[in-house]
């Protein structure tokens, strides 16, 4: 990809990158489990302002299946977007305590919705790949909005 | 990176890509445009990804860009890619997440000059009476078999319900009601997530426009289609919230999982597709049609409840109102339709990705009232600008399976926007226009008109290479955003 990134610092958990249309974010994380915890959080970041200091008295149960981390990084985004839309919620804490090329399981907290920004209507696998790097992983993930 | 070298000049306004260009490519990738819209579709990744919906099994002629080409993910929006049944694809990724995302455009028998006092009213009355932005629901709640009527007949459904009339269905493509639909093709997810939407404009680019028709290009059809200089119109944008978003996720998950069964390789997994002929590829087109049929659905009520509120609003002030449907098309979406092809007529599935039908005159499909001069194209631009209704041409069969632009297109995203543009800013500058906006301050500036390319530029294109004619432009008076 040659997307340029607008704010790199250091030790972040993702960043914003241009895309004409849609909504791209570099997501970072030091093991997978922190990567897709992370992926998570960039997502709901964008959703809701300020998620950093949201209480989190919901807590829900999460399983989603894949057929290799880059699909199960898809499906495990796409499902948080289902419970925000069908449930109104807003998730800002991502436990993951399974995690295996084809399947996750994990427990979300949140909130009723609060502080909307923005849709977003799906994860993508445009450009998807789960790279290893030298600080751990990354992946750049394409949301149309 | 594609640069214009790598194009060749095939018309004025017609470049193409040839099929040796990259060796998994099956026909040519074209591009209508200028030479300012080429190079900016240059600048981002758009024709890369217009190449890459030209690899897809079964897809015939060739693969196509409309002058508001811009990036997406999968195939760019813009694009227009048409399959073959027997032996090609549906690729889900190919028509979006929004399925049948679209416009419709309402005529009144108003003077917009009699109507501008009380742009204001009329605004604050439909911003507070539509639902929109995000997680706001309707007050029609459908489930159950209520549920799977909506999804298999669509409007008509609205209809039957008392939200609309007969002569909403005969000007709205497919009746609103798009054939093939299977209610149990659709997951119980996506039904939950569409049981208190319908009836809600969303929010990101969907709107209500009123507007004022302030030029008039063809007198006859601007006549047939009710359309006069001077006159109030209401253009409506929405989609198919959160049940189309879910039937795509769903069949584009299980098409992940059945890519190997059929041999499919692909340049990009978003564009993962199933044979049109196989159970996936049918359990698809059978659950989009039920989405699509959704947003149909969504469109009559949201329109039912404008004009309601259109009515109480202006009931003081004009004897006799009236508020008719133009037409409505999808832009997201894909059908199966015939063309002929070097002397054959073939079936084949056209995904229209950002892109409009344009069905020229004597076309069967089209309303008995239209039928003689073509199908009605909407083509609505940017907040700041303006919007054209369009005719479709008899030559878009054989140049772009019946396709023409969806709007303007974007240029900036959404990002770059917000750091150039302050809602609040936007909002003066846009009233000093004489334009009325309303709308959450934040989702304003991501589509401010700078985001946007320039409409007239893209229209003239559509116009001159003959894939739709100009009939009338349009400009906002008001504009609600979701």
């Amino acid at each position: 990809m040659t997307l340029n990134p607008i704010q790199p610092t250091s030790r972040q958990r993702y960043e914003q990158l241009e895309h004409t249309a849609d909504l791209a974010l570099r997501i970072y994380g030091q093991d997978l489990r922190e990567l897709f915890a992370n992926a998570a959080f960039a997502m709901f970041s964008q959703l809701a302002e300020d998620i950093e200091h949201m209480a989190t008295p919901i807590s829900r149960q999460v399983a989603v299946e894949g057929i290799d981390y880059e699909s199960l990084l898809v499906n495990w985004l796409n499902e948080l977007l289902y419970l925000h839309d069908a449930k109104r919620e807003i998730y800002a804490a991502f436990d993951i305590h399974e995690l295996s090329p084809y399947q996750l399981k994990a427990t979300v907290r949140g909130d009723r919705n609060q502080n909307i920004r923005s849709i977003i209507k799906g994860a993508t696998y445009h450009g998807l790949a789960i790279v290893q790097t030298a600080e751990g992983y990354t992946a750049t993930i394409i949301f149309d909005v | 990176m594609v640069s214009k070298k790598d194009l060749n000049r095939i018309e004025e306004y017609l470049w193409e890509i040839p099929a040796d260009y990259r060796s998994d490519m099956r026909v040519p990738a074209r591009i209508y445009a200028d030479n300012d819209l080429l190079e900016a579709a240059l600048q981002d990744r758009s024709v890369e990804q217009l190449i890459n919906t030209a690899c897809l099994p079964g897809v015939v002629k060739y693969t196509l860009a409309m002058p508001d080409i811009h990036q997406g993910y999968g195939p760019p929006i813009g694009g227009v890619a048409a399959m073959n049944v027997k032996d090609g694809v549906v690729s889900p990724g190919a028509v979006g997440y929004d399925i049948n995302c679209g416009v419709r455009l309402l005529r009144t028998n108003l003077e917009a000059e009699r109507v501008k006092p009380l742009m204001a009213e009329i605004m604050d009355a439909l911003y507070h009476g539509v639902p929109s932005g995000v997680g706001r629901g309707g007050d029609v709640r459908v489930s159950g078999k209520d549920m799977d009527d909506v999804l298999e007949q669509g409007a008509a459904w609205a209809v039957k319900k008392g939200y609309g009339t007969k002569e909403d269905l005969e000007h709205t493509e497919e009746q609103g009601s798009l054939a093939g639909a299977r209610a149990s093709a659709v997951s119980r997810k996506a039904k939950d997530r569409g049981n208190d939407q319908l009836g809600t404009l969303g929010s990101g680019n969907h709107f209500i426009e009123v507007g004022e028709v302030v030029e008039v290009y063809d007198q006859e059809v601007a006549e047939k289609f009710g359309v006069f200089l001077g006159q109030l119109v209401v253009w409506i944008h929405s989609g198919s919230r959160g049940l189309g978003h879910q039937v795509c996720d769903d069949y584009i998950k299980r098409m992940q999982g059945s890519l190997s069964k059929y041999g499919i390789r692909l340049p990009d997994r978003e564009l993962v597709c199933a044979p049109v002929d196989s159970p996936e590829g049918q359990d698809y087109m059978a659950a989009m049609a039920c989405a699509a049929n959704y947003a149909w659905a969504n469109r009559q009520l949201l329109m039912h409840r404008v004009r309601t509120i259109l009515d109480q609003v202006l009931a003081p002030h004009f004897k006799g109102r009236s508020f008719e449907l133009i037409y409505d098309v999808a832009h997201n979406i894909a059908k199966i339709e015939e063309f002929t092809i070097n002397g054959r007529t073939i079936k084949v599935v056209v995904h229209r990705k950002g892109a409009t039908r344009s069905f020229g005159p004597g076309h069967p499909a089209l309303p008995a009232d239209y039928r003689s001069v073509g199908q009605p194209v909407l083509v609505p631009g940017d907040m700041g600008t303006a919007s054209y209704l369009l005719v479709g041409t008899a030559e878009a069969a054989d140049k772009s399976f019946a396709s023409t632009c969806h709007g303007a297109g974007r240029v900036l995203s959404r990002h770059a926007v917000m750091k150039q543009v302050r809602g609040e800013e936007l909002q003066q500058r846009l009233a000093q226009q004489g334009i009325t906006i309303r709308g959450p301050m934040k989702g304003l500036a991501e589509e401010a008109p700078e985001a946007y390319k320039d409409i007239d530029r893209v229209v003239h294109v559509v116009h001159e290479a003959g894939l739709a004619r100009k009939v009338a432009k349009m400009v906002p008076l008001g504009v609600m955003k979701g």
